[in-house]
C-alpha cells in the first residue's frame, strides 16, 4: 500500500532536502533526474486508486492523505498529469550538470516542484495560493547568489508572486457569497476582479511582467528559464481549477473577453518587445511572456477543447525553455554579458548551443516542424472561429518572436572572414542539446506522440470539456 | 544522407548522387501510370484539433512541376562534372535534399503539408548556405532571405486563418476567394528573389550549380501555390496586385534582357517569370501560373547550369525560345488562357524582353569554360545534362499534365513572338538595349539598401518607444507606474461589463 501524495509530494521534497545538505554536486542532478523519471513512469503506469495484482504482491496507490487538517488528493485522472510535470522537471534535472547551474538548484527545484504539485493536490483548493507563494519563496535563494545583494527584479518578482495570495484567497471568500446569491452582480464584479488580480499578478500579466526581462537579465539563465516555466505551469493547472469550480466564471463572456484582452497583450507586446532586445536573456523573457500569453488566450477559448489546447502547449513550452536556458547557460561560461555586441560570430565557435537556442525561439514564433507549431495552429483554429482581430494580435506576436529570432541568428553568424568551425560544448552538453533539439523536432512532427498523456486530461476538469 | 555517412570517394559519391537523383527522375514518369494518386502520412492527434492530414497528392498539376524539379536535380548533378570544383560532395547532397524537399513541396496537397515542406527547405537552405559562405555581410544576406521566406510561410499560415474564420476548412480546396491574395503575396515573398544576389562571389563555382538549385527550387516551391489560387478569388485588391505583378514582370524582363550576364540577371528572371506566373493566377489561369513556372525552372536552369562553350549547345538551348513563346504545343500555351483586360499588352511586352533577354544570354556566353581541360566522359555526360532540360521543356508541351496539347490563347502568343523578333533584331543596334555593365548593377543593390535602412530607421524608432516604456516601467517608479496601468485597465473592463 503506498499513498499518492506520499510519492508524489513528500518524496520528492525529501529527496530535496537530503541533497541540498548531504550529496556532492556532481552527482545530485543525476539523483535529482533519476528520482523524478521514476515518478514520472510509475505517474504514466500505475494508475492511482486501483489494485494491482504482481503475482502474489497485491499493489494499491492510495489517493489521499490527512496533514494538518488539510487534505491532500490525487485522483486516477491526475496520473497523465503527473508524469508531464515529472516528466518535464526531469529534463530541467538532467541538464544542470550541462549549464553548469550550481548545486543547490536540484534540491530547491525538488522542494519547488513538490510544493506546486501539492498545490494541484490540496484540498480546500484555495490553499493553492499559500503553496504557490512558498514555492516562490524557495525560488530566491536559486536566484541570488549567497552574500549577495538581490537585484531589483528579485524584489519585484517576490513582491508581485507575495500581492496575488491575498487576492486569490480574499476571491475565494468572495466567491462563496456569489455562489449563494448568484444575482448579485456587484459581489460577482467584485470577486471576479479580485481574482483576476491574483492571477495577473501570478502570471505577470501586463503591464505586471517587467520583473521578467529585469529577472532574465541579472539572474543565472538555467534556473531563470525553470522558473518561468515552472510557476506559470503550475498557475494555469491552478486557473482551469477554478474555471471547472465555478460555473459562474464559465460562463460569463466578460470574464472570457477579460481573459482574451489579457492574453492578446501579453502575446502582441511579449512578441514586440522580444523584437526589440539587444540581450538574449532578456529576449528568453519577454518569449516566455508572449507564450503564457498563449496559454491566458487558450484557457478563455469558449470551447470544449480548453483542456486539450492548453496541455498541447504546455508540453512542448517546457522543452523549448529548458533548451533554450541550457544553451544560454553554455553560452553565458563564454561571455561577460548575453548583450548582442558579446555574442558575435559565437555561432562558429558554439554551433550547437547556437542551434538549439535558434530552434527553441523559433519554435516559440510557431515555426513549422517544431515543437511549438502543432499546439499553436490548433490554438489559432479555435481563435478563428471566435475572433479574426484575436488571432491578428497574436499574429504580430508570432511575427515580432520570428524577428528576434532571425536578429539573434544575425548576430551569432556575424563572424569575420575566414573563421573556422569548431565544437567547443562538451560530450554532456552536446548530447543534452542534441536530445533537446531532437525532442523539439518530434513533438513539432509528430504532436500524436502526446496523446498519451493529454487523452485522458479532459477528465481532471470535467465541466471544461463540456 | 548515404553520401555523408559512407563517405565514399569523390567519383563514387558522384555515381550515388546521380544514381539517386536518376531514380527520382524515372520515378516521376512511373507516377503517370497510375496518376492521381495520394499519400498520406499518419494523423496529427487530438482529431477534434487538427482535421487536415498530412498528404501528397499527385495529379495534373503537380506532375509537371516534379518533373521540372528532379529533372534540375538531375542536371545540375550531370553538369557537375564541367565545373572545376567538382568533388564536393556536400554541394551533392544539398543538392539532393533540396530536390526531395521540392518533390514534396509540389506535391503537397494542402496548406498544412506546404507548411511543413517549406520549413524544411527554408531549414535546409539556411544551413547549407551558413555553412557554405564567409564573411559578415555574406551570413546576414543569407539571413534576410531566411526571414523573408518565413515571413512568406506566415502569410499562408495567415490566409488559412482567414480561411478558417470564414467557416472554410484547413485545404486548398475550399480557401475562399478572399484568402486567395495571400496566397499570392506568400509566393511573391518566398520566390527566393529577395536579397537579390546570393552570397557567394561572382567567380565562385557555387554560384552556378549549386546556387541555381537553391534559387530555382525555391521558386518553384513557392509557385506550386499560385496553381491552387481559386479562379474566383478577385477581391479589392486584385488589381492592385495584378498592377504590382505586370510592374514586377516588365522591371523583371527589362533588367534580364540588360544584364551583364546570366548569373548576374538571374534574380530579374525569377522576378520577371514569377510575376507572369502571378498574373496568370489573378487573371484565373492557374494552368498559365503552372506553365509558367516550369519555364522558369526548366528553360533558365539549361541556361544557368550551362558553363561549357560549345556552340551546338548553345544553339539547342534556343529551343527554349519555343517553351517561352506561348504558341500551341509549347510548353507555355496556356499561358494567356486568362482574363487579364488592360494589362494584357504589358504583359506580351513582359514576356517579349525575357524571350529576346534569354536569345541574348543563350547565344552570348560569358565566363564560360571550354570543353579542352575536360575528360572524354565529362564531355559526355555534360550535355547529357542541358539536353535533359531541353528535351523536358519540349515534352511538357505535349502530354503529361492538364496544360499539355494545348492550342491556347495563339494570337497574343504570335504578338509576343513578333515583338520578340523586333527586339532581337534591335538589341544589338540600339544603345539602350545594351547591356549594362557589370558594376552598373551596384545602383539596383543600392536601391535595396535604400529600402533596408527606410526599415532599419522605423525599426529603430519603434525600438526608442519601446525602450522607453521598458525604462518607465523597470525604473525605480516602475511600481507605481504598474499599478497606474492596472487601474487604468480594471476600470475600463469593468465599465464595459456593466
Amino acid at each position: 500500500m503506498m499513498n499518492a501524495p506520499i510519492l508524489w509530494i513528500a518524496v520528492p521534497f525529501i529527496t530535496g532536502v537530503l541533497l541540498l545538505f548531504f550529496l556532492r554536486e556532481r552527482i545530485s542532478p543525476l539523483i535529482a533526474g533519476s528520482v523524478v523519471t521514476i515518478l514520472a513512469l510509475i505517474a504514466l503506469f500505475i494508475p492511482i486508486d486501483t489494485a494491482l495484482l504482481l503475482g502474489s504482491i497485491s499493489l494499491k496507490i492510495s489517493p489521499s492523505i490527512q496533514f494538518f487538517g488539510r487534505s491532500f488528493f490525487l485522483s486516477t485522472a491526475d496520473g497523465p498529469l503527473l508524469a508531464i510535470i515529472y516528466g518535464l522537471a526531469a529534463i530541467w534535472f538532467f541538464g544542470t550538470e550541462a549549464s553548469g547551474t550550481a548545486n543547490r538548484f536540484v534540491s530547491l527545484g525538488l522542494m519547488i516542484v513538490a510544493l506546486l504539485t501539492a498545490s494541484i493536490a490540496v484540498q480546500p483548493f484555495l490553499f493553492a495560493a499559500l503553496l504557490i507563494e512558498m514555492a516562490a519563496m524557495l525560488v530566491i535563494p536559486l536566484l541570488v547568489p549567497i552574500y549577495q545583494k538581490p537585484g531589483r527584479g528579485v524584489i519585484r518578482f517576490l513582491i508581485y508572486q507575495t500581492l496575488a495570495m491575498p487576492f486569490i484567497l480574499f476571491s475565494g471568500w468572495m466567491l462563496a457569497g456569489v455562489e449563494a446569491s448568484p444575482g448579485d452582480i456587484n459581489i460577482t464584479i467584485q470577486a471576479g476582479t479580485m481574482l483576476g488580480l491574483g492571477f495577473a499578478f501570478l502570471l505577470g500579466v501586463f503591464p505586471l511582467y517587467n520583473w521578467i526581462p529585469m529577472l532574465a537579465e541579472e539572474a543565472p539563465p538555467y534556473v531563470t528559464g525553470f522558473l518561468l516555466w515552472v510557476l506559470p505551469t503550475f498557475t494555469i493547472i491552478f486557473g482551469l481549477g477554478f474555471l471547472d469550480r465555478y460555473t459562474w466564471l464559465r460562463t460569463s463572456p466578460q470574464l472570457s473577453g477579460a481573459i482574451q484582452f489579457a492574453g492578446i497583450f501579453m502575446v502582441a507586446s511579449g512578441g514586440i518587445f522580444a523584437a526589440l532586445q539587444k540581450h538574449i536573456g532578456r529576449m528568453m523573457g519577454y518569449a516566455a511572456i508572449a507564450e503564457t500569453g498563449l496559454l491566458v488566450l487558450a484557457i478563455g477559448l469558449r470551447s470544449t477543447e480548453i483542456v486539450n489546447v492548453t496541455f498541447l502547449m504546455l508540453i512542448p513550452r517546457g522543452l523549448e525553455l529548458a533548451v533554450w536556458a541550457l544553451a544560454l547557460s553554455i553560452i553565458k561560461r563564454e561571455v561577460y554579458s548575453l548583450q548582442f555586441n558579446e555574442l558575435q560570430g559565437l555561432a562558429r565557435k558554439y554551433p550547437l548551443a547556437v542551434t538549439a537556442i535558434i530552434l527553441a525561439q523559433l519554435s516559440m514564433a510557431g515555426f513549422p516542424l517544431l515543437a511549438g507549431f502543432p499546439p499553436r495552429l490548433a490554438l489559432w483554429q479555435e481563435l478563428a472561429g471566435q475572433s479574426l482581430m484575436t488571432s491578428f494580435w497574436v499574429f504580430i506576436g508570432m511575427l515580432g518572436l520570428l524577428a528576434a529570432s532571425t536578429r539573434t541568428l544575425a548576430v551569432f553568424v556575424m563572424a569575420r572572414e575566414n573563421t573556422a568551425w569548431k565544437l567547443t560544448e562538451s560530450w554532456l552538453q552536446m548530447t543534452m542539446l542534441g536530445l533537446g533539439v531532437i525532442g523539439l523536432f518530434i513533438l513539432g512532427m509528430f504532436p500524436q506522440v502526446l496523446q498519451p498523456f493529454i487523452v485522458n486530461l479532459p477528465a481532471l476538469f470535467i465541466h471544461l470539456g463540456r | 544522407m548515404a553520401l555523408r555517412l559512407t563517405r565514399l570517394t569523390e567519383r563514387f559519391s558522384w555515381l550515388v548522387a546521380v544514381g539517386g537523383a536518376m531514380l527520382a527522375f524515372t520515378s516521376v514518369f512511373i507516377w503517370l501510370a497510375q496518376m492521381p494518386f495520394s499519400l498520406e502520412l499518419p494523423a496529427w492527434q487530438p482529431l477534434s484539433l487538427f482535421v487536415s492530414p498530412i498528404l501528397f497528392h499527385a495529379d495534373g498539376i503537380s506532375w509537371p512541376f516534379a518533373l521540372s524539379v528532379a529533372a534540375l536535380t538531375l542536371t545540375m548533378l550531370l553538369t557537375a562534372v564541367a565545373r572545376p570544383v567538382v568533388a564536393n560532395s556536400y554541394n551533392w547532397v544539398g543538392a539532393l535534399t533540396l530536390g526531395g524537399l521540392g518533390l514534396m513541396a509540389v506535391t503537397a496537397d494542402n496548406p498544412l503539408t506546404l507548411l511543413l515542406v517549406w520549413a524544411a527547405l527554408d531549414m535546409t537552405e539556411l544551413i547549407l548556405q551558413l555553412v557554405s559562405v564567409d564573411g559578415a555581410s555574406n551570413n546576414d544576406k543569407v539571413v534576410t532571405s531566411f526571414f523573408t521566406r518565413a515571413l512568406g510561410t506566415g502569410i499562408l499560415l495567415w490566409a488559412n486563418i482567414v480561411s478558417i474564420a470564414q467557416g472554410s476548412s484547413f485545404n486548398f480546396q475550399s480557401i475562399p476567394s478572399n484568402a486567395g491574395i495571400y496566397l499570392v503575396i506568400a509566393a511573391g515573398l518566398r520566390l527566393g528573389v529577395l536579397p537579390l544576389h546570393l552570397p557567394y562571389s561572382s567567380e565562385s563555382n557555387l554560384r552556378r550549380g549549386f546556387g541555381t538549385s537553391i534559387r530555382l527550387i525555391s521558386a518553384v516551391s513557392s509557385l506550386i501555390l499560385l496553381a491552387h489560387v481559386p479562379a474566383d478569388s478577385s477581391t479589392t485588391f486584385t488589381p492592385l496586385l495584378a498592377a504590382f505583378a505586370v510592374a514586377a514582370a516588365l522591371y523583371g524582363g527589362w533588367m534580364w534582357l540588360r544584364a551583364p550576364d546570366e548569373l548576374t540577371g538571374r534574380p530579374y528572371w525569377i522576378i520577371g517569370l514569377g510575376a507572369l506566373s502571378v498574373t496568370s493566377a489573378l487573371s484565373g489561369n492557374p494552368l498559365g501560373a503552372v506553365a509558367w513556372g516550369c519555364a522558369l525552372i526548366l528553360v533558365g536552369g539549361a541556361l544557368f547550369l550551362a558553363s561549357v562553350q560549345q556552340v551546338w549547345l548553345n544553339r539547342l538551348l534556343l529551343v527554349g525560345v519555343w517553351s517561352l513563346s506561348a504558341l500551341p504545343y509549347s510548353l507555355t500555351a496556356s499561358g494567356w488562357l486568362g482574363k487579364s483586360g488592360l494589362f494584357l499588352p504589358m504583359m506580351i511586352a513582359a514576356q517579349a524582353l525575357i524571350v529576346a533577354g534569354f536569345v541574348r544570354h543563350a547565344l552570348r556566353p560569358s565566363g564560360r569554360d571550354t570543353f579542352e581541360s575536360q575528360p572524354g566522359w565529362a564531355r559526355s555526360v555534360y550535355p547529357a545534362g542541358i539536353l535533359l532540360l531541353i528535351i523536358s521543356q519540349l515534352l511538357l508541351g505535349f502530354f503529361g499534365w492538364d496544360g499539355a496539347l494545348m492550342v491556347g490563347a495563339w494570337l497574343p502568343a504570335v504578338i509576343a513572338s513578333l515583338l520578340t523578333v523586333g527586339l532581337v533584331w534591335a538589341t544589338p543596334r540600339f544603345r539602350i538595349f545594351n547591356p549594362i555593365r557589370a558594376h552598373w548593377v551596384n545602383p539596383a543593390s543600392s536601391r535595396i539598401n535604400i529600402f533596408y535602412n527606410s526599415f532599419w530607421a522605423l525599426y529603430r524608432t519603434i525600438a526608442r518607444v519601446g525602450n522607453t516604456i521598458t525604462n518607465v516601467l523597470e525604473g525605480e517608479g516602475g511600481i507605481m507606474w504598474t499599478i497606474l496601468f492596472l487601474v487604468i485597465f480594471i476600470s475600463l473592463l469593468t465599465q464595459g461589463s456593466y
